[in-house]
């Protein structure tokens, strides 16, 4: 996998320090007694559909890159 | 011209030959000498026939010994004349893999080229993609951590 290197790690640095964001986010949320209002079923779903599409643009990247 | 005084069957020769031929004129007539002798208590005119028919032998079995010789000699010709044959469809043979490797390194250079041409515009293009994954990761994470 060929990446220019301060345009990619520039990327990645910022994909990382998302990451961490809602890794803290989701772990407050957890340590967080039960909160009576919950999101609603609209954003939850919304929310799901992103990372799915996320998770797929970024699967899609890593096999081009693969093949080169 | 020089003399030479030969004995053959016991009775002596006087002959002449070209100079310097001497001694074979003399090694001849020691072969006829001894082929004469091999034959006791004839006429000379008999012992002369019977050296002269033992010659004729001696001369044809040399000429069939050559003769079954020569077949070999053919065959060994033949051979050396398809080894040759071989050698040149080797030497040709190598030419030709000589001059495909050196096309196949052309082309694999070629490829090579095209490909390092190509490449730049690959690069851009996932930096663009892994940069947008950022733009909407961070979007993401801004909206979970404002999640109630």
């Amino acid at each position: 996998m060929e990446l220019d290197l301060d345009e990619s790690s520039l990327a990645i640095g910022r994909i990382e320090r998302a990451l961490s964001r809602i890794e803290k986010a989701l772990a407050d949320r957890a340590n967080r007694p039960e909160s009576a209002v919950a999101a609603p079923a609209a954003d939850q779903s919304a929310l799901k559909a992103e990372v799915a599409a996320v998770i797929g643009e970024l699967d899609r990247l890593i096999a081009e890159a693969d093949r080169g | 011209m020089a003399d030479v005084k030969l004995t053959i069957a016991g009775r002596p020769y006087d002959l002449h030959c070209e100079d310097g031929q001497e001694s074979q004129l003399l090694q001849l007539a020691d072969v006829v000498d001894e082929k004469a002798r091999a034959m006791p208590g004839g006429t000379e005119v008999r012992q002369l026939l019977f050296a002269a028919l033992m010659l004729a032998d001696d001369a044809q079995e040399a000429k069939g010994k050559v003769e079954k010789a020569e077949p070999q000699s053919d065959s060994l010709r033949a051979a050396v004349a398809l080894a040759e044959s071989r050698e040149a469809a080797a030497r040709d043979e190598l030419r030709a893999a000589m001059t495909r490797e050196q096309s196949a390194l052309k082309e694999l250079e070629t490829a090579r080229q095209a490909s390092s041409a190509a490449a730049p515009s690959a690069k851009p293009s996932h930096d663009r993609a892994l940069l947008q994954i950022a733009d909407r990761i961070e979007a993401l994470a801004a909206k979970v951590e404002q999640l109630p």
